[in-house]
């Protein structure tokens, strides 16, 4: 880093740092959702008694390059009474919202990288970066909103109405059960909070934190916001095959379809980083304060938990009913996360009188 | 010798390339860019005639606008425009938008002869203004616009402490305001409800919020040992004790009963 700072200045070295940081952060993210999705479908083949995609490559492996060239080789469709700046402006603001949040996520301690030197590893560390992690994702509704709507078709404006709603109503839940987590931390900032979970040979996460209420509840009901936040199964109401047709993306094809699909995907990744950053002590785990570079493979491990997670609960549970949904939201989920924070809140208090 | 040769062109490539990035006015060229993204966002919500376009041109302006809250080193404000006026108060627009379908507006010559040239006087008010207090500030007007402040406004921290201690009374009444209106909004949602339960179907009520008669679980359920021939005997007898069983209720029943049918 010195040698780059002597050549253009430390401002715009650090810039240079973060761009290429940025941009293997992007990569890596992207080729691991690649093989969410194999996962997803060789999981799913093993709960439901079948075998999943196995013949490309040895197990299946180089399934995911195989359908990212049928998407590229398929015929791009556009509806022709589709408001067409809008339909092609969608599917971009889904990716785009999926993607920028992964940036602001420590995924592991300071360690020392030969040529570079001590760095942090977390690629930008700023004040709001939990506000700004739900400013994002509340802009990617407009993704799939759009879509319904400049899609022209009765099965899309179903699907794009029932997803703004479905998660105007969970965001609430989502951003409420989080605030249990700041009031014990005291900053918004993800990578304190991360470090303020050190500590009991790394096992000090905020979800059985003694100094303070466990966040126990906290945790539950962000789990389940989030899977309604992710519109995956129990929630999928707005794609529910058998009566949408697709839902929002009915009239998407190819590379399109593929950037709501990655989209998708992304999103539960980023909402699995999110759940180990705030609940699981990010990238803290036994052993971490001798070998630093555990962390990260900690970090990785913690979110597959979380996929895996995902992908059991698609195999396993029904699809709620639209009205069961919204009662569930609103006149449950709501009031547990909000008795959350009264107890967190009042807990706190005593604490740190 | 070779290296010797290399050392001092080495030595001028960093000094220029030094000199050129940290001459950048990054900030300037940020500012420019998000500025001109505000306006231009501004200018297409007004000019656009489909009302979805002018949702989305709005959202942009907000977006923009946060930008430039964080390069004035309020990262705080940033967040909350985005959380709050971007992913809030805009989804709802564009869910309403998209719910009603409304059509494209008219153009209305009538009312714009009038609307222009006040809006073009008030646009100048404005300009004017800015421009005077520019004047008066002295040439520290471009300057400050993309320089640091000078404490940590911005800051989460700062913002609580602020509302907490010395701004609490507005705070707190600022929020039961919102609480009223929340009410308020409601209690007009719920009108319809009372006024079908009430009998009148004054507003229009909907009759799907009207109170339902109960009706016994097990009507209607296919009963197991049932033939086609008891089927169709047991739908007569339920059509028949229907028809009574209404006609009993509907007399000791008020005109809710009536109302929804």
């Amino acid at each position: 880093m010195e040698w780059l700072s002597d050549f253009v200045g430390p401002e715009t070295a650090r810039g240079i740092g973060q761009f290429i940081g940025i941009n293997i952060a992007f990569v890596v993210v992207l080729m691991i959702v690649a093989y969410t999705v194999l996962a997803e479908r060789r999981v799913l083949g093993f709960i439901q008694g079948r075998l999943g995609p196995n013949r490309v490559g040895p197990g299946g492996i180089l399934q995911p390059f195989a359908d990212l060239l049928k998407f590229i080789f398929k015929e791009e469709i556009t509806p022709s009474a589709a408001t067409r700046f809008v339909y092609f402006l969608a599917p971009i603001i889904a990716i785009t919202a999926s993607l920028l949040p992964i940036i602001v996520y420590p995924f592991g301690p300071t360690v020392s990288i030969p040529f570079v030197g001590e760095v942090a590893l977390v690629i930008a560390r700023f004040d709001v970066a939990l506000l700004y992690v739900l400013g994002i994702s509340s802009v990617g509704v407009y993704g799939i909103a759009l879509a319904g709507w400049a899609s022209n078709s009765k099965y899309s404006l179903m699907g794009g109405l029932r997803a703004s709603a479905q998660m105007i109503s969970y965001e609430l839940s989502l951003g409420l059960s989080l605030v249990g987590v700041v009031l014990m931390s005291g900053t918004l900032d993800l990578y304190s909070i991360v470090e303020q979970q050190s500590g009991w040979y790394g096992m000090r996460w905020n979800l059985f934190r003694p100094d303070g209420f466990p966040q126990v509840i906290g945790f539950i009901t962000f789990l389940i916001s989030a899977i309604a936040e992710t519109n995956r199964i129990p929630f999928d109401l707005p794609e529910a095959e058998t009566e949408l047709v697709a839902g929002f993306h009915t009239e998407y094809s190819a590379l399109k379809f593929a950037l709501f699909f990655m989209a998708e995907y992304v999103n539960m990744f980023t909402v699995s980083m999110l759940a180990t950053t705030l609940f699981l002590g990010g990238w803290n785990g036994p052993f971490v304060e001798q070998l630093p570079w555990l962390g990260p493979f900690y970090f990785l491990g913690k979110i597959f938990f979380f996929l895996f997670l995902y992908i059991w609960l698609r195999g396993t549970l029904p699809r709620f009913r639209f009205d069961q949904l919204m009662n569930f939201g609103w006149k449950f989920l709501l009031p547990v996360a909000i008795i959350n924070v009264i107890i967190t809140a009042t807990v706190m208090f005593f604490l740190l009188q | 010798m070779n290296l010797g040769a290399a050392e001092p062109l080495k030595e001028s490539l960093r000094r220029l390339s030094f000199a050129v990035t940290s001459s950048m006015p990054w900030t300037i060229i940020l500012f420019v860019l998000f500025g001109a993204l505000a306006i231009g966002c501004a200018l297409a919500v007004v000019v656009q005639r489909n009302p979805l376009y002018s949702a989305i041109s709005l959202i942009g302006v907000f977006i923009s606008l946060a930008c430039l809250y964080v390069m004035l080193s309020a990262p705080f404000i940033a967040a909350v425009q985005i959380v709050v006026y971007a992913g809030a108060i805009m989804v709802l627009v564009v869910f309403v938008i998209m719910l009603l379908n409304v059509e494209e507006e008219v153009r209305r010559p009538v009312r714009l002869r009038y609307l222009l040239p006040i809006g073009i006087g008030l646009a100048t008010i404005l300009i004017a203004e800015t421009a005077f207090m520019l004047a008066v500030r002295g040439g520290a007007g471009a300057a400050d616009v993309v320089g640091p402040p000078p404490s940590d406004v911005g800051s989460t921290a700062s913002v609580g402490t602020g509302l907490f201690t010395e701004y609490l009374l507005p705070f707190e009444v600022t929020s039961i305001l919102i609480l009223m209106a929340l009410v308020g909004a409601i209690t007009l949602a719920r009108r319809t409800t009372s006024d079908a339960a009430q009998g009148g179907a004054a507003y229009g009520g909907t009759p799907e919020y009207a109170p339902v008669p109960e009706m016994p679980r097990s009507r209607g359920m296919v009963q197991p040992g049932f033939t086609e021939a008891t089927g169709q005997a047991h739908a007569k007898l339920e059509i028949a004790s229907e028809e009574n069983g209404t006609s009993a209720r509907r007399s000791d029943e008020s005109d809710e009963g009536r109302a929804r049918r």
